[in-house]
């Protein structure tokens, strides 16, 4: 312990404190992912140990010319897109009602951000008991509103899956944003509001003036880090759909997860895996370039 | 003009009652849904007639999953792989939080910088990879293998919220240690970790709630009953034995019960430093 003592006086020591945690991050993520960039370029499977040689950029042109890669591209664009509009406008409204800090609110504020705790599992097989074919409660609601004239098989329709899944992952998701964006709206300086205010401004004009400029890096951040987690993350769709029916919500990390999981083909899911994140990176930094620019633009 | 501002108001303020009253019933709905699926009787789940409130209330559901299948087992391989994410997490990460607190050093930014990135990583691209890499070393099916995988997306998250609760400890006390002839280490040590204890805990929680609910890592890297945790049991019984929705629902009551009791009782501090962390970074 002494010794330690001495130790932490040295100009080393931040150095020493960072030692253990960098060796964890470089042991199970560096190695791994720079592992795994390599294995696109191999024959791996694991249903066929003799394979292992490299074939160059052999599983890159498989995937130029395979249907379902295209489908699940298309499927992740339009996936990711829909639900974090619906997250981010379900998140601001519950930041606004939020911040209005009226009294009770805070009980609000805890069941409000329940579902982001929520594992997918459950999340998963607690909406398909809500939207089941025979016996949920969603179909149920709807035909006596009469909105339906019988039960719908929402996740089993090609028209309605991909919207189904939507929904859910809506509900498990928008709870991010509301935090993130209260924590955005709460440092917004009352003064402003008040200045508005007096100068004649109305609500609208007030929010489109002052709330959203104000919220831009905030809603930016919280647009990156969802659809990172988005793109990057199977386990939804895996539980309530498997990508089906047919190819209908099948979304690029979930092929990929798929051939390595069912089909063993190692290779050609680290191919796909490695698009995909070259795809979010360029997301990535076009849009942060963007929201730069109009933000530029705005302190005119 | 007082008169109709003070209507306006009022407006305002209904409306904004309404509009939570509605967010949360669209949170909480399902879950009180799923309880009361739990209670009912296989045969009122699946009548033709919906029953909203169940006519009579059984617990069986709770015994059978219990009991019937390998549930307990799976949660206390759960509970063995979260303890180990935990103490991983808190032993490296609290000292790389204290490092990038309270010094400066060259390539401090880039280091923080590459903590962050690296939870860019698609999940998928590090599962194969470690699959190989850990079936090498007989770490596939183990619960200390699993909780490794746990730490290469965990503990990035867990240094930078820690990061912020240190940061808003104050130094000064820190310094009056010093000055009084305690060594860096015996200040971390008695004053700091103390003074950040509530951000200790609920950066802990947080991974710790990560990590309970963990499916995909799960699902690749542990392939028989000696590791398999709970998500993936579960999921597994709804696959294999065509599982009825009443032991369903018991089961995922059971498995989300520590979690929302955990997030009741840390939720404040939790939030904050989910937060601190996202509007700075």
């Amino acid at each position: 312990m002494r010794a330690l003592g001495e130790l932490s006086e040295t100009r080393y020591w931040m150095y020493l404190l960072l030692l253990p945690s960098l060796v964890m991050i470089l042991l199970v993520i560096a190695y791994p992912t720079l592992y795994g960039m390599a294995i696109s370029f191999r024959e791996m499977r694991l249903t066929r140990p003799g394979l292992g040689g490299w074939v160059g950029f052999k599983h890159y042109a498989a995937m130029w010319s395979d249907p379902v890669f295209w489908i699940a591209l298309k499927n992740t664009v339009v996936w990711v897109t829909a639900a974090v509009v619906l997250e981010l406008a379900l998140g601001l409204l519950a930041a606004t009602a939020l911040n209005r800090d009226l009294p009770g609110t805070k009980i609000f504020a805890v069941l409000i951000l329940l579902p982001y705790f929520l594992p997918n599992v459950v999340a998963g097989h607690m909406w398909a008991l809500l939207l089941d074919p025979r016996l949920g409660v969603i179909n149920d609601l709807l035909v006596r509103a009469g909105v339906l004239h019988t039960y719908k098989a929402w996740f089993a329709d090609p028209n309605t899956a991909l919207a189904a899944t939507v929904l859910v992952e809506a509900w498990h998701g928008f709870p991010f944003f509301a935090l993130l964006l209260l924590a955005g709206l709460k440092s917004i300086p009352e003064d402003l509001y008040k200045a508005a205010a007096v100068d004649g401004a109305g609500v609208p004009a007030q929010l489109r003036l002052i709330t959203l400029p104000m919220l831009k890096t905030v809603i930016a951040a919280a647009v990156i880090l969802r659809v990172i987690g988005l793109v990057n993350s199977p386990d939804l769709l895996l539980i309530l759909t498997g990508g089906g029916p047919g190819d209908a919500t099948q979304v690029l990390s979930l092929y990929a997860f798929q051939t390595a999981y069912k089909e063993f083909n190692f290779g050609y899911a680290s191919a796909l895996s490695v698009v995909m994140f070259v795809i979010l990176m360029i997301f990535a930094t076009a849009y942060i370039r963007l929201s730069r620019i109009t933000k530029g633009d705005g302190d005119d | 003009m007082i008169e109709s501002k003070r209507r306006r108001r009022v407006i305002a303020n209904i409306a904004t009652y309404l509009v939570l009253a509605t967010l949360s019933m669209f949170c909480i709905g399902p879950m009180i849904w799923m309880f009361l699926t739990s209670l009912k009787y296989e045969a009122d789940i699946v009548t033709q007639t919906m029953q909203y409130i169940p006519r009579r209330v059984t617990f069986d559901h709770y015994v059978a999953i219990w009991t019937q299948s390998g549930f307990p087992r799976l949660i206390a391989n759960s509970l063995v792989v979260t303890f180990l994410t935990v103490t991983i997490c808190v032993a490296t990460g609290t000292l790389a939080a204290y490092a990038f607190s309270r010094f400066a050093f060259r390539g401090r930014t880039q280091l923080m910088l590459g903590y962050l990135v690296v939870r860019m990583f698609p999940a998928v691209m590090m599962i194969i990879p470690l699959y190989v890499v850990m079936r090498g070393v007989g770490l596939v099916d183990s619960r200390f293998g699993l909780a490794l995988a746990y730490t290469s997306f965990l503990l990035p998250l867990f240094v930078w919220m820690l990061k912020g609760f240190f940061d808003s400890a104050p130094k000064e006390l820190e310094s009056a240690a010093r000055i009084d002839g305690s060594t860096r280490l015996g200040a971390m040590v008695r004053i700091v970790m103390p003074l950040a204890r509530n951000g200790l805990v609920a950066s802990s929680v947080f991974i710790a709630i990560a990590a309970w609910n963990e499916f995909l890592f799960a699902l690749m890297l542990t392939t028989g009953q000696g590791s398999r945790t709970w998500p993936v049991g579960l999921q597994l019984m709804v696959g294999e034995f065509q599982l009825p929705w009443g032991v369903l629902a018991a089961g995922g009551i059971l498995s989300i019960l520590p979690v929302i009791v955990l997030f009741a009782i840390v939720q404040r501090t939790m939030v904050q430093g989910l937060t601190a962390g996202a509007i700075k970074g």
